[in-house]
């Protein structure tokens, strides 16, 4: 075997109860069980975290609505192919911040282009940028009742807020003082 | 009562993190894949977290702040065990040091959040958190290198060998410390040694490792040393001894 | 669609304001420009742990030890961030570092000099990520989803890097003479090699108007490199230390801080991998890999043997 780096599994994190999973990122890990490990010692380094999950990233079916509009990526699942819970995520509009997609829902299907095409329905497609879809077998979620090993820690950890070293009113003590305060400094922080 | 003895005994438990987090710290851009490199360096700073809590119980105690006792004490009157002063070996080492190291802080601070102690009590309940979290990552290693490959497994049977009498000065008491058991400050060393040993012997068979027959600790006292850790505190002292204690950095 | 059109659809999805994203069709040279652009980032976080890394060990007091660890694994999890962004453009993470190991990979030569006291901790804190920052700002709003998304968490998360320096500087300037004279000895090592993290200057930076065409940046390295020099000249001015450029003068006509030129030599040199540090930079990493092997193989042994991995 090649010298690998690991499969790559992708990170959905929820910052608060209720708010959707967002894709984060994505780890490297050998196994789900470490993947999850490494999505937490990754993307929580500092608070707001409230549950994890990873998938994957080969059990991800993903489309751009650039792709979904091209009709060389569906192929009818046979009528008696089982079903099965299919995880949904999407990227709606342009956010100027970080997120990309995230969990919209649920549906029952037999493939990743079938999951995909039962989405499309079953969501509101206007204004969609990206679509994912995964099978919820193959996606770990974090336990709440883990949350306070996993994720409370991150609070203590003071000193990795930029809010921990008050240097703005040092620097603009020192520049008033020597009369060096241009307007935009007198007004605003200077990051 | 029993402020002085208390105040060695979390000097002791102030100095095991301390060095720990220390060595851990040495991997921080060598580790074997890009993850870890992020994950022990949560390890090592959560240690060094716990050492500063120890460390300030240990000024209310004392009135000697934390840097000073730090920085500006000999290797003669450090009060860690020699586990975790050792340099930090190859990545089986490590890890199983700290897996070694975890098991026993999670059975000692069950124990010490009950502690009559208000104050140790209280700072054993911000640490277990954070410590279970470390248990998991480290057991999940532990398991997977010993039963990996013939090389991990290798590996790890010769760092569980050279690792086991150290560990086992974890469970050797300080002088005069049954008092503090006898208060219900601290654990009975017997009882939490019992413990451990169950709960590791468990997890490393199951990771296809054998528990060494060692029986008796590397070192009798917490104030025997080896000549690693006088080269680790000169570099780690180098900056601040540059100047008088008390100069800001 | 022909291809012509294929370009005309993707700018102006770009003059829109719309992010491209993995998977949507973008040219060739838009794909290697970023996958060349972000793996040299991504390297760039990597080798710069071990500059800092080295001063682990010495931090002089509990707080600082803290804060570095804490810093130099930021810089681990910023590669991690930028790696995951690249990999988006279809390169693994195995493919990047072996081109960084073998050396056929570029990372910002200002990790090629050496840290030779403690202040340098905070001069690099100051002066090289606030020059990290100042490129980034600019990059959270590069066309490139994936990218622009590692850079918003980036730039959130190393603010803390800079301020950190920043009062660690403060501090030695109204200190003992020993902290003074190490803070201006690290300005004087680090200022110029800051500034060549900016490049070449636009004239002699072939990728520029391409990059700034299709929205991956939108200024040019002289400018990034003027606004950088006008803030910390005034910062560094104002805690009494001297920036070591003899040629420094204010040009009132536009409000700028005119700095002396480059040694562009040098800059070269370095780039090319016959700075102070290189070799040294690039074994260091060459043996994490190495010995690291056993440890993927045997994690990678055991997820195979259980049917996952």
């Amino acid at each position: 075997m090649n010298d690998s780096q690991w499969a790559r599994y992708e990170v959905f994190e929820q910052e608060r109860a209720g708010a959707p999973h967002r894709n984060a990122g994505s780890v490297h890990a050998s196994d789900a069980e470490m993947a999850l490990g490494n999505a937490r010692d990754v993307f929580v380094r500092r608070p707001n975290c409230f549950s994890l999950w990873v998938v994957p990233e080969a059990a991800v079916f993903a489309k751009t609505a650039q792709e979904v509009a091209r009709d060389d990526w569906y192929a009818a699942p046979a009528a008696d192919a089982p079903r099965e819970t299919y995880l949904v995520f999407s990227k709606k509009g342009q956010p100027a911040r970080e997120t990309f997609v995230e969990y919209v829902g649920e549906v029952q299907a037999a493939t990743p282009a079938h999951a995909l095409r039962v989405a499309l329905e079953t969501f509101p497609p206007q204004d969609v940028f990206v679509w994912w879809v995964a099978p919820e077998r193959r996606v770990l979620k974090s336990e709440q009742a883990d949350a306070a090993s996993m994720f409370a820690p991150a609070r203590a950890k003071k000193y990795r807020m930029h809010t921990f070293y008050p240097v703005e009113p040092i620097m603009r003590e020192l520049k008033s003082a020597q009369g060096m305060l241009d307007n935009s400094e007198k007004t605003t922080d200077n990051d | 009562m029993n402020d002085t003895l208390l105040a060695r005994n979390v000097l002791a438990l102030a100095d095991d993190s301390l060095l720990l987090g220390h060595r851990n710290s040495e991997w921080a851009g060598h580790a074997p894949i890009l993850e870890e490199d992020i994950a022990f360096a949560n390890l090592a700073l959560d240690e060094l977290g716990h050492a500063q809590l120890w460390y300030e119980l240990h000024q209310e105690l004392t009135g000697r702040e934390p840097d000073e006792t730090i920085f500006f004490r000999d290797a003669a009157d450090y009060l860690n065990v020699q586990l975790v002063e050792l340099p930090k070996g190859d990545w089986a080492f490590s890890m199983l040091r700290q897996y070694l190291f975890d098991a026993y802080e999670n059975v000692l601070l069950a124990h010490l959040v009950n502690s009559s102690n208000a104050r140790v009590a209280e700072i054993a309940a911000k640490q277990r958190p954070e410590e279970m979290y470390h248990l998991r990552h480290t057991s999940n290693w532990v398991k997977r290198l010993g039963l990996g490959a013939a090389e991990s497994h290798r590996r790890m049977t010769a760092a569980l060998n050279e690792l086991w009498a150290y560990a086992l000065q974890l469970f050797a008491p300080l002088e005069n410390a049954q008092a503090l058991t006898d208060a219900n400050i601290l654990p009975d060393p017997r009882a939490l040694q019992t413990e451990w040993e169950n709960q590791v012997g468990a997890h490393l068979t199951a990771s296809a490792l054998a528990v060494p027959a060692a029986r008796a600790p590397r070192a009798k006292s917490r104030s025997e040393h080896t000549a690693h850790l006088r080269e680790l505190l000169t570099e780690m002292q180098e900056v601040a001894r540059s100047e008088v204690y008390g100069v800001e950095w | 669609m022909t291809e012509t059109e294929q370009l005309q659809a993707f700018e102006a999805r770009i003059a829109r304001g719309e992010k491209i994203e993995p998977g949507d069709w973008m040219p060739d040279a838009y794909r290697q420009q970023l996958i060349r652009m972000i793996s040299q980032h991504a390297h760039s976080e990597i080798i710069g742990m071990l500059p800092e890394g080295v001063w682990l060990q010495r931090a002089p007091t509990l707080r600082r030890k803290l804060v570095l660890l804490a810093k130099v694994q930021d810089e681990g999890g910023h590669g991690q961030y930028l790696y995951h962004a690249a990999e988006t453009l279809g390169v693994t993470r195995a493919e990047m570092i072996d081109a960084l190991l073998a050396g056929r990979a570029k990372y910002s030569s200002v990790f090629n000099y050496p840290t030779l006291t403690w202040a340098d901790i905070g001069m690099i804190g100051w002066l090289v990520d606030g020059a990290a920052i100042q490129n980034q700002t600019m990059l959270a709003h590069c066309s490139y989803g994936p990218y622009a998304r590692a850079m918003v968490r980036i730039c959130a998360e190393e603010t803390f890097h800079k301020k950190q320096g920043m009062e660690q500087i403060i501090r030695y300037t109204r200190g003992t003479p020993r902290q003074k004279q190490m803070a201006q000895d690290a300005l004087n090592r680090w200022w110029w090699p800051s500034l060549m993290m900016f490049g070449p200057h636009d004239a002699t930076s072939p990728n520029s108007a391409q990059l700034i065409r299709w929205g991956i940046k939108t200024k040019t390295n002289d400018e990034l490199r003027q606004d950088f020099v006008n803030k910390m000249v005034s910062d560094f001015h104002a805690v009494g230390l001297t920036i070591p450029d003899p040629d420094l003068y204010y040009d009132a006509s536009s409000g700028n801080w005119i700095s002396g030129e480059i040694n562009w030599d040098e800059f070269w040199r370095v780039v090319k991998g016959d700075g102070p540090c290189n070799a040294e930079r690039l074994q260091a990493r060459r043996e994490a890999q190495e010995n690291g092997a056993w440890v993927r193989e045997a994690l990678a042994a055991y997820a195979a043997a259980r049917g996952e991995g």
